[in-house]
């Protein structure tokens, strides 16, 4: 399929070496969307759970230390600005590793909670990640064998046959393995189950910009 | 033969036994976690998951596919290295015990930490900057490290320096300086070049500090 | 097993791993059907195992041709346009490797790193930005191991609630 039928007419391209990133209308508005609200979330400041005890009239606060604060927000920001990159890469291998890249910080961004129960489901959505890049490089690496690029613009041009096809399924199942969608969802929305919105929901947001984004480049590579 | 026009026959009659041996290695392990009950028996199988990755990689068989399979080998190292550290963090929660670095105490007990460790941690880090790049990090950071411990072993104060862990950042950002400019001005290939070599041999150098300043409590026990 | 009992199985975040892995390991069982071939029309290709090496070449097997700093070496780039400037690199020796290669003729396949002249460093440069993301996602889990060393598992005794 054509790069400009999905996203809209390419408006331009930033080559780095082999790696060039382009800039349609779509995929524009996704890269800013993305950088607005890392933006938003770097100058704001986590909310305070409260839990009410039972038994008695008193409230339970649960705050984020300082320490804890400062770590969280610039793995936020960071996942913030690896999400913005996947929107608009046009190689194949680099938008592989900003996904795993998202992978790790998500789990980053919840590995300083004291909750038990959090840090279980981000241990079990981290091997969930790990497990994820053999499906990642390796749908990646069939598809560099099947057609011998990894640009976009050349893998557009490629006519599918059942090898590209499997490789773009690997891929898929990679995606949503290391975003955490359904049928895997439990162990992220687990994850919100800790203080430190907003920081917290970045993780929601990169993986449903990713998901969007790895459809998109499936169509392009498949059709 | 210096670059082929196409991949040579070999490597195409290769690909087929390759990807397969990858499929079954991923499979195998795959199962493994599957069926395994134990979370520390599930992390050192998704090891296997990522040889398999690496194996399915390789079989390209191209110096692209080479440059490939570092990034891959690296995010498996490095996924490994956070999510161990979780594993452990909620372990210590859950039982309230508390664990250290190393399971027995250090000990320094080794003809090379008395005789002439100044002069070969010396030679190691010559040699490091000889080397640059990675490889000369790692030499020039255990030249470091060698140092250090041997003034343990001897007694003497170490200085320790807890921001150890920043000048490996500054590094890494010289390096991606270096990466930048050679997007950019492709000209001033040389330059970037070197600027690149150089900031990764200060960024795996000073790495290894950050190793040492986490084994501060180890310094300390008896 | 009713569809409700298995969303319920799904819900619980010990389950979610075993069952991605036995999707995936199923997946890769269907590959084994699939039809595959190496296409030959591959970029960045390399010469057969063992050629250069039999043909008595000081820096087997990664000589790439070119000269240093006069004639760039040959790379089959993405994009062609930045061939010769990545061919430049790929031919580059420091001096202290050159003088290696004149009197060693194992010089490609010891670990004499040097900056440039070794397939590492064209790579790096061509898919520099895979390198950046490379070590970026590096740095983050030493961000992220080191964080929870340092301020909780490590001084957890110290640590006052």
């Amino acid at each position: 399929m054509d790069l400009g039928s999905l996203g809209g007419d390419l408006m331009g391209i930033v080559p780095l070496g082999d790696i060039v990133l382009y800039l349609t209308p779509l995929h524009l508005f996704m890269f800013i969307a993305v950088l607005t609200f890392t933006f938003l979330i770097a100058i704001s400041r986590t909310e305070t759970q409260v839990e009410a005890s039972f038994g008695d009239l008193k409230d339970n606060e649960l705050k984020v230390g300082l320490a804890e604060f400062k770590a969280r927000r610039f793995l936020a920001i960071i996942c913030g600005i690896a999400t913005a990159g996947a929107m608009i890469t046009g190689d194949l291998f680099n938008f592989i590793l900003f996904v795993a890249l998202t992978g790790v910080v998500n789990v980053g961004i919840v590995s300083a909670v004291k909750q038990i129960d959090v840090l279980d489901a981000a241990f079990q959505y981290g091997l969930i990640a790990m497990m994820a890049s053999l499906p990642l490089f390796g749908g990646g690496a069939i598809i560099l064998a099947a057609t011998g690029t990894l640009s976009f613009f050349e893998l557009a041009k490629f006519t599918s046959n059942s090898m590209v096809l499997f490789g773009s399924t690997l891929l898929l199942i990679g995606v949503a393995g290391e975003t955490g969608i359904a049928p895997f969802f439990a162990t992220k929305a687990e994850m919100f189950r800790t203080p430190g919105s907003p920081f917290i929901l970045i993780i929601h947001l990169s993986s449903l910009f990713m998901i969007i984004r790895a459809i998109e480049i499936l169509l392009v590579i498949i059709t | 033969m210096l670059v082929p026009e196409f991949v040579p026959q070999i490597f195409c009659s290769l690909y087929l036994p390759a990807i397969y041996t990858g499929f079954i290695v991923g499979f195998v392990g795959l199962v493994g976690i599957a069926i395994n009950k134990s979370d520390i028996h599930v992390l050192i199988l998704t090891d296997i998951v990522g040889l398999a990755m690496l194996i399915v990689v390789g079989a390209v068989g191209t110096d692209l596919a080479e440059a490939l399979i570092l990034p891959g080998l690296v995010v498996e190292l490095a996924e490994i290295l956070a999510i161990s550290e979780i594993l452990i963090s909620r372990e210590m929660r859950k039982k309230g015990k508390s664990s250290s670095l190393l399971p027995t105490p250090y000990v320094f007990d080794m003809e090379v930490m008395t005789t002439a460790p100044n002069f070969l941690s010396l030679l190691l880090i010559g040699y490091g900057i000889f080397l640059t790049g990675f490889t000369g990090g790692v030499v020039a950071g255990g030249g470091i490290l060698l140092y250090v411990l041997s003034r343990k072993a001897k007694g003497l104060p170490i200085v320790l320096i807890d921001g150890i862990g920043a000048i490996s950042g500054i590094a890494w950002c010289l390096w991606i300086v270096g990466f930048l400019l050679f997007f950019i001005t492709p000209d001033l290939w040389l330059l970037s070049l070197f600027l690149a070599a150089c900031g990764l041999l200060l960024k795996v150098a000073s790495k290894m500090g950050l190793i040492g300043t986490l084994m501060r409590e180890e310094f300390k026990r008896e | 097993m009713g569809l409700g009992e298995f969303w319920n199985k799904l819900a619980n975040p010990d389950r979610i791993p075993r069952i991605f892995a036995l999707i995936l390991g199923l997946f890769l069982v269907v590959g084994l059907l699939v039809p595959f071939s190496l296409n030959d029309d591959q970029i960045y290709p390399r010469p057969a195992p063992q050629e250069q090496m039999l043909d008595g070449d000081r820096i087997a097997p990664y000589d790439r041709g070119g000269e240093i700093l006069q004639k760039p070496g040959i790379t089959v780039a993405q994009y062609p346009c930045f061939s010769e400037k990545i061919g430049m690199i790929n031919s580059y020796m420091s001096p202290i490797a050159y003088n290696i290669k004149e009197n060693s003729p194992y010089f490609g396949t010891s670990i004499y790193s040097s900056p440039g002249g070794l397939i590492d460093e064209i790579l790096y440069y061509t898919r520099g930005f895979d390198t950046i993301l490379e070590s970026t996602i590096l740095m983050m889990s030493f961000v992220i191991a080191s964080w929870l060393a340092l301020n909780f598992t490590m001084n957890r005794k110290e640590e006052d609630d």
